[in-house]
């Protein structure tokens, strides 16, 4: 294990049924032992504390977080570990039916999960809901998987001798039928197998032969100048190969976007938060890496530091970037938007409704922490770097401009990515000092943030302060809106100017306002950076305008459903801002959900403490437009058929981070193809064997990618097509390819195997080769300042309506059911569309009830953890039915659109609008925690007396 | 972040575990289920040079019911206990304020003894062994002494262990006729979570009177407190939601919360009187046989 320690303790622990005598170090747990001695890496490291249960394993029959077991403890027990739950080559009935539920996706939590479920149904083989529910209590997935990890737990049984294979299960089907034959199934995950047996490799399972450990150290203070840093205490520790600071790295800014490069690698005489990185060590291993972190002495003079966005504007507050005169008033990004003319439109207007709303501080969360391992390579200048990114290109990008190697020289490879939603798009210090430590060492380097490290990188969303207005005519249709919003940056920019623009731009994409302003201003303060998170500065302000229009209509005295109908945005629209809104069926959206739910009649019906709310939101199917200026195409594929034309290999750089992207993109390819899905190999995020692909955010893999995957398959489909018409002895244009067979539309009977052509055209050619790419439609946005932010091929637009039960006494709020109606095109797999929905409401009523990021007076955080920030746990999980409505997106592959974050935006107005709807009360800062909930129902209560 | 270097000793009795603690006093951590240790250790809250794990003591792995005064070993996994048959049978409550506690793997690690001896206000185990009058078994190098549960712990994370004593067993005493108790407990979501206030009740009744309680609430003081004259004002009177609305407020008003990111101090009164009036109804209950 690499660690010194005088004394050993000698264990015998059976492991998977294999004995392993061991000399271990009285600190080491049991997860180290299992993961690092024994190479066990489907235990996975998620906190460390107990929080999140990814380390889950069996000890004597029993689930333990392996993380809290000393080894010296286990002499003598029984282990089993995710690698044990199959019998060989078998997959347990359990792991089938978790694969066949689709109840998994990043598939980081899934080893844990399994490992607690199986403890249960060995001693209960038929688990009541409630029973599954208190077994994965301690068991957090982040993507949200829970309720098809109920389904997969409850019906174990079913796949009892059961073969694995790739199709659908019986209910696995589109609802609208299209002619297809691999679009539209719920084929089963590629990497489900993978997943549900601790085989799948995420970053921080790497373990190269004479690796080496980095650890950063961050800022104690929340502002302050450096004066002088004394490395030499560590250096003098044995094992400590190297220690660095600003001096010993590029001094050059880096960030994500070009306009405002403002972070440096680590710290250049300034530091602006509780964590901003200030020095690094690389050691023999990684527990004498953090010993020597905890060496270096930092001398700061500390300097006046502001945390609220609306103190950082006023003059006289401290400067946090002082260097840069746009930055005066420490204001980051400012935008000014005027569409039509509000003043005008609010004379207009019936009735207008008001408000402040303040956001909160959400983090990712994701449970797998950041990893990244660089080596550099021994030809000349050449490195290579496995990341924990949902956004490779953009990390090499940066690579390219921090050290000044060319992109070609870096090879970027993205293992499996346990969760990103945002916290993993872009290159983090670790990256960096990855490579900067493998340059100086000349040995492959680890760096890895625990949990509390990863909170404070933060880069979670944006806590927004928004004075929103809206105005609607006496018929309900919206006659103005105007919204000014402080943004809380953080330090530094990360995607900030981004999020900036789009808290205003999205809110005309969903309603026809005709008039519409926004002034934003994204602050600089001293905490960590936020960043993009699923439904990327949106979710906040769209939480204030369905609160806004729920007030507005309960003053008109319409139902909250007609005020909706009467403003849905319509296909084939341009909307004030210039957005070009293709295909839409918001309106079916709607109409679905009111009646599916029985809105009307529970409306009137549910007793107090009960109630129902609805709330809509959508989001871009990708950005019109790259984060840095580039002419690439945003999406590349690369398709090549194996020599006897039985398998084709897919070559796709899109990051696969749990939402399905290595599903769908090999069904695309199987679809266009004319063979089943379980001939597509996936070869993928690495940019040595893929081309290019921006990465995972913005909701754009769907539709971006799919297109430049579906083209790379029409043209291999071409060629053999024109070999098969040879063969045949007929039109080319006739011929059509499907189900692994070739043959005439008119005469299907005249027909040849597509593996005896593939043959063919390789006999004759050599290598079959398909290659597609893709770029949005030029021209995207208006022409004012920001216009290109809210550009996209496409939209998404959903319905949400839930049922809470408030508890009058305590508060508590109980989410009862979820409805999601969700227009996303063409529906390419049903199991991983509605675990997205799923998901997104299951991260959304997190954040609208329980989740914020803390901070204490002196800028640290309260609760960088997952005991202090809680997120929904299995017991919190509601019930949800998922229901795609379908329209037909002419830009997207086979007429698909986005789904992974526009089901997050109207949760928080559904769940706000249910509460006021049960009991009276409506909050307007977020999160809405019962004791905001009990203090509004005690001023009802006053108010009624009074 | 990794714990610092310590030594291990694996005692395999509990005079060689006193024996051990004595020796390196301050210096070493008794290890039992290890989840609270193990955490503070990771967090650097605290630092030894010397971990004892009690794993070895077989003897403190029991629970046994002997002339109606059930013992619990100290190092009995919580969640044997909440699914023990000698406890469901005969006290209820304590399995229902260990099921309310953290995530399985948790429970099945977790020891009574330890959720004693951390001395924590959030213990959820405590309040209830308090307010059935349970005694803990503190065994050290000269002997064995017997404490109440209410007088066990002093202060946040400071309990009347001596060095080199040890928590060896929790007994309940026999529950007398007429007896229910209830453990009702709050926080911020249903799985896994510390309370933001816990209430545990206990009541003797004797012709539909309410002849004695105890009211004892966790995660609102330094220590589990004892509501005295919320469960004084009960004595001698009919059980019903206004009298037990009275005993929430005047336990309430009897709480010592602090304010931190699980609500403000306000918030907690306001939920001890939720809980107290809510654990009052369900403990007359039992005691009533009505479940």
């Amino acid at each position: 294990m690499g660690r010194r320690n005088e004394q050993a303790v000698m264990i015998t622990i059976t492991v998977n049924e294999r004995r392993h005598m061991l000399a271990v170090p009285p600190e080491a747990t049991l997860k180290q032992v299992i993961r690092e001695d024994l190479g066990l890496t489907g235990t996975k490291s998620g906190c460390d504390v107990g929080d999140c249960g990814a380390c889950s394993v069996l000890m004597n029959g029993k689930a333990v977080n392996s993380c809290l077991v000393l080894a010296a403890t286990c002499d003598g027990a029984e282990i089993k570990t995710i690698e044990g739950v199959a019998d060989g080559n078998d997959l347990h009935p359990l792991q089938k039916s978790f694969i066949k539920h689709g109840a998994l996706q990043c598939g980081f939590c899934t080893p844990g999960m399994i490992i607690s479920s199986l403890e249960l149904i060995e001693k209960n083989p038929k688990p009541e809901p409630a029973e599954i529910k208190k077994a994965l209590g301690g068991n957090l997935c982040r993507c949200g998987t829970y309720p098809r990890v109920m389904e997969a737990v409850g019906n174990w049984q079913k796949f009892e001798g059961v073969e694995l294979d790739t199709d659908p299960g019986e209910h696995d089907e589109r609802d609208q039928e299209r002619d297809h034959s691999v679009v539209g199934k719920g084929v089963t995950r590629y990497d489900g197998p993978d997943k549900v047996t601790g085989r799948e490799q995420y970053t921080a399972d790497l373990k190269l032969p004479d690796m080496v450990h980095g650890k950063l150290l961050g800022s104690t203070i929340a502002h302050g100048l450096i004066k002088s840093i004394d490395t030499s205490a560590a250096e003098a520790l044995p094992g400590v190969l190297a220690v660095i600071t600003a001096k010993d790295v590029p001094e050059i800014k880096y960030g994500v976007s070009p306009a405002r490069y403002d972070e440096h690698i680590l710290a250049v005489d300034r530091v602006r938060y509780v964590g901003d990185e200030v020095a690094a060590v690389v050691a023999e291993d990684e527990t004498t890496a953090e010993e020597a972190v905890k060496l270096i002495k930092v001398e700061y003079e500390e300097l006046p530091a502001v945390f609220d966005p609306r103190e950082a504007i006023k003059d006289g507050a401290p400067q946090i970037h002082p260097e840069e005169e746009k930055y005066a008033n420490n204001i980051n990004t400012r935008v000014e938007w005027h569409f039509g003319d509000v003043d005008q439109g609010f004379d207009e207007a019936e009735v207008i409704v008001e408000d402040t709303f303040i956001g909160n501080r959400p983090f990712q969360s994701p449970i797998e922490p950041h990893a990244a391992v660089a080596r550099w390579e021994h030809h000349a200048g050449k490195l290579t770097i496995w990341s924990s990114s949902m956004a490779p290109h953009y990390l090499r990008h940066m690579l390219n401009r921090v050290f000044d190697i060319p992109q070609g020289d870096i090879r970027t490879i993205s293992p499996c990515v346990g969760g990103g939603f945002g916290v993993k798009a872009e290159a983090t210090p670790l990256d960096l000092c990855a490579v900067v430590f493998a340059r100086l060492t000349g040995r492959p380097v680890m760096m890895k943030y625990s949990r509390e490290e990863m909170v404070h990188h933060f880069r979670g969303r944006h806590k927004q302060y928004i004075d929103m207005k809206l105005g609607l005519k006496k018929d309900g249709s919206i006659a103005a809106c105007q919204s000014h919003i402080l943004l809380d940056g953080g330090a530094y920019t990360s995607y900030g100017i981004v999020t900036a623009y789009y808290a205003g731009s999205m809110v005309p994409t969903l309603y026809n306002i005709p008039n519409y302003k926004y002034d934003g201003f994204r602050m600089y303060t001293n905490l960590p950076a936020s960043g993009a998170m699923r439904g990327h500065g949106v979710p906040q302000p769209r939480y204030a305008f369905e609160t806004l229009m729920d007030m507005a209509a309960e003053k008109l005295g319409l139902d909250p459903f007609d005020v909706r109908l009467k403003n849905a945005m319509q296909p084939d629209t341009l909307t004030c801002n210039d957005l070009d809104i293709s295909s839409c069926e918001f309106t079916a959206t709607l109409e679905q959900a009111r009646e599916f739910t029985e809105w009307d009649a529970k409306r009137k019906s549910l007793p107090e403490g009960k109630g129902i709310g609805v709330g809509c939101g959508g989001f871009v199917s990708g950005a019109g437009y790259p984060i840095y200026r580039s002419k690439f195409p945003h999406s590349n594929a690369l398709i090549r058929l194996s020599e006897d034309g039985m398998a084709a290999s897919l070559h796709i750089a899109a990051a696969e981070i749990g939402q399905g992207c290595n599903t769908i993109l090999p069904q695309i390819a199987a679809e266009e193809l004319g063979i089943p899905y379980h001939r597509i190999w996936l070869v993928e995020s690495d940019s040595v064997l893929a081309p290019t692909d921006l990465g995972s955010y913005s909701s754009r893999v769907t539709l971006m990618a799919g297109n430049a995957v579906r083209m790379a398959a029409a043209e291999v489909k071409s060629q053999l097509l024109k070999m098969a018409g040879e063969m045949l002895g007929c039109d080319v244009h006739g011929l059509e390819a499907r189900d692994g067979k070739i043959f005439v539309s008119q005469h299907p009977e005249v027909e040849i195997a597509w593996d005896e052509v593939a043959r063919k055209v390789f006999s004759r050619g050599g290598p079959v080769t398909g290659t597609g790419h893709y770029s949005p439609p030029p021209g995207l946005g208006g022409n004012y300042k920001g216009a290109a932010v809210g550009t996209s091929p496409a939209y998404s637009f959903s319905t949400a309506v839930c049922e809470v039960t408030v508890d009058l006494e305590t508060g508590y709020v109980d989410v009862d059911r979820f409805y999601d109606f969700s227009d996303s095109g063409t529906v390419i797999n049903p199991v991983t569309f509605h675990g997205q929905v799923e998901g997104g409401i299951i991260m959304g009523l997190g954040e609208t009830l329980m989740e914020d990021t803390l901070v204490r007076p002196d800028g640290s955080l309260v609760n960088p953890d997952l005991h202090g920030y809680l997120v929904p746990t299995i017991a919190e999980s509601p019930h949800i039915i998922s229901k795609a409505v379908e329209s037909y997106e002419p830009r997207g592959p086979f007429g698909a659109k986005e789904i992974g974050e526009g089901c997050l935006p109207p949760i928080l107005g559904a769940i706000g609008n249910a509460i006021y709807d049960a009991c009276g009360v409506r909050v307007t800062e977020l999160p809405i925690t019962p004791e905001k909930i009990l203090a509004g129902l005690k001023r009802q209560k006053e108010e009624k007396r009074g | 972040m990794s714990f610092g270097r310590f030594n291990y000793h694996q005692p395999s009795t509990t005079a060689e575990a006193c024996a051990l603690g004595l020796e390196y006093g301050r210096k070493s951590a008794y290890l039992a289920g290890g989840t609270e240790l193990l955490v503070d250790l990771r967090s650097g809250r605290k630092s030894v040079c010397h971990v004892i794990s009690l794993g070895g003591l077989d003897e403190l792995k029991h629970i046994t019911r002997e002339e109606d005064v059930l013992r619990i070993g100290a190092l009995v996994p919580l969640s044997e206990i909440a699914e023990s048959a000698e406890v469901k049978s005969h006290f209820p409550a304590l399995s229902d304020a260990i099921e309310t506690m953290a995530g399985r793997q948790i429970r099945n690690l977790g020891t009574m003894g330890g959720n004693f001896c951390c001395g924590v206000p959030c213990s959820d185990t405590p309040p209830i062994s308090c307010a059935a009058d349970a005694e803990v078994v503190l065994t050290g190098t000269d002997g064995s002494r017997t404490v109440a549960a209410r007088e066990f712990v002093l202060a946040p994370r400071v309990t009347v262990l001596n060095p080199g004593e040890i928590l060896t067993e929790i007994r309940f005493p026999k529950q007398p006729t007429g007896a229910g108790a209830s453990f009702q407990r709050f926080s911020l979501r249903r799985g896994s979570a510390l309370a933001v206030a816990s209430v545990a009740a206990w009541v003797r009744m004797e012709d539909r009177i309410i002849a004695e309680a105890r009211i004892y609430l966790g995660s609102v003081g330094p220590v589990p407190l004892s509501a005295t004259k919320a469960a004084d004002l009960l004595a001698g009177k009919n059980p019903g939601d206004e009298l037990f609305a009275e005993a929430g407020a005047q336990a309430a008003a009897e709480a010592q919360p602090i304010s931190d990111l699980r609500g403000s101090e306000q918030y907690r009164r306001d939920v001890v009187q939720v809980l107290t009036a809510r654990a009052l109804t369900q403990a007359c209950e039992r005691a009533e046989g009505k479940c």
